[in-house]
């Protein structure tokens, strides 16, 4: 876990960092050593997801070549950070490194028309769902992160997807939160943390690797 | 999809379920592709371990612009534009609670500036445009290039360059990049590039509040 940045104030979690210049040295010393805390935690963390959920992501990765095979568009979306991983999933799944192949996949935060419109008449907690009830097809995948599990807006959304029949993959921190609740989401993935950015840093990962399985059932290599 | 996934895949999905009964590869050799994937991660994310200096050196430099009243002006192509939105969130909007909010402003999220400045000066003159016309010499300019030859990138950390601005480059692959602080992911694959991106701009951000909070006490 963080050693520093926490809330207490830096004076508590560093006693010996006195104001003095001379200290500048000490600081940084300091500092190197939570820095390479900080590796060693991500590191150790995603390698603990490949017990936890590879063959879950092989068979997710499955449904959604299939799901691609068959015409789905992906829709991702998440909050603050996690919006911009969702923008990201999208971007690797519609704009892929060579020669991968490009399906159609859609960020629902990306949109500040729209955005700004649902929230200010419906309400934040509606902004995903009602994209999705408007966009969203039988079939389609949608994909949601939230590091608590608890977004409203997220849950809100994946709800919806279910109910019209999409294929609904869900990414949670901490023990999973509401997302982890019977019958949330088709495929859920939890990164055991409590630090919402090492959670991220391995939700990135878990997509990653997924974007990469469904390309190998797509290319027909697995 | 005949079914409706959400009734026949659970949480508990059983590993002898593939979609396809088909499918070259058997469910063991599968789960260590998964594991091969999770590997391939771990020389990269470790090393970020090794420039731990580097990184600390950067946030060091980083505090002193804020202290002085700096901004930080953030920038990237293709995957890293969800990049540089998040790292602009994460100052301006601290995920731990009585963090103090740190100005900072993604350069990627307005397609009309982008493309009308794109008209005139090319797609890789869009940050350097707008670095010219929102950056004061005391800011922060980071630009974010997970691999590939990033002309737009590579101009805006010129252009701060020149405007005096403090320069951060996050790299990776061969990227070659001109600036204060080059903090160079030790992958060539653009994935893993960004995945030590997140560390390390998250890194970033939490000791930059040291440093900040440093000076604040003297």
């Amino acid at each position: 876990m963080s050693t520093v940045g926490e809330p207490g104030g830096i004076e508590a979690l560093y006693p010996f960092l006195a104001p003095a210049p001379a200290d500048r040295e000490a600081v940084v010393a300091d500092l190197c050593a939570s820095t390479r805390r900080k590796a060693a935690e991500i590191v150790a963390l995603r390698r603990s997801l490949v017990a936890l959920h590879a063959e879950r992501l092989v068979t997710c990765a499955r449904a959604m070549a299939a799901a691609f095979d068959a015409g789905a568009r992906l829709f991702a979306f998440g909050n603050g950070g996690s919006s911009t991983d969702a923008q990201a999933v999208a971007q690797v799944f519609a704009a892929p490194p060579e020669p991968a192949r490009a399906v159609a996949a859609v960020p629902l935060a990306q949109d500040v028309a729209l955005l700004t419109a649902l929230s200010n008449d419906v309400g934040y907690d509606l902004v995903f769902a009602r994209q999705l009830a408007a966009l969203g097809r039988r079939g389609d995948v949608a994909v949601g992160l939230s590091t608590s599990g608890g977004s409203a807006n997220v849950l809100n959304a994946m709800a919806e997807a279910s109910r019209r029949g999409l294929l609904t993959v869900g990414l949670a921190g901490y023990d999973g939160g509401p997302m982890a609740q019977e019958g949330r989401v088709a495929y859920l993935f939890v990164v055991p943390s409590v630090s919402v950015h090492r959670i991220q840093e391995a939700q990135i990962t878990l997509c990653h690797v997924l974007w990469e399985l469904t390309q190998r059932v797509l290319t027909g290599e697995m | 999809m005949g079914e409706d996934p959400t009734l026949t895949a659970g949480p508990t999905v059983s590993p002898a379920s593939p979609a396809s009964p088909a499918s070259p590869a058997s469910p063991a050799s599968a789960v260590s592709a998964v594991s091969d994937a999770f590997e391939r991660r771990t020389g990269p994310a470790g090393a970020i371990g090794e420039d731990a200096e580097r990184i600390v050196r950067a946030c060091q430099d980083m505090a002193e612009r804020f202290r002085a009243g700096g901004k930080l002006l953030v920038f990237g192509t293709g995957g890293s534009v969800a990049d540089a939105q998040h790292v602009a969130v994460e100052f301006a909007h601290p995920v731990i609670v009585g963090k103090p909010a740190l100005p900072a402003l993604a350069l990627t999220t307005d397609m009309a500036v982008a493309t009308g400045i794109a008209r005139t000066q090319g797609l890789d003159g869009v940050f350097a445009a707008q670095l010219r016309l929102l950056a004061s010499p005391r800011d922060i300019a980071l630009g974010l290039s997970a691999g590939g030859d990033c002309a737009g990138v590579r101009n805006g950390l010129a252009a701060a360059r020149e405007l005096g601005l403090l320069t951060v480059a996050l790299t990776g692959g061969r990227d070659a990049a001109e600036a204060d602080h080059v903090l160079a992911a030790r992958s060539d694959d653009p994935l893993i590039v960004k995945e030590v991106h997140v560390t390390m701009y998250h890194v970033l951000w939490e000791l930059v509040h040291v440093f900040h909070e440093l000076e604040a006490v003297r």
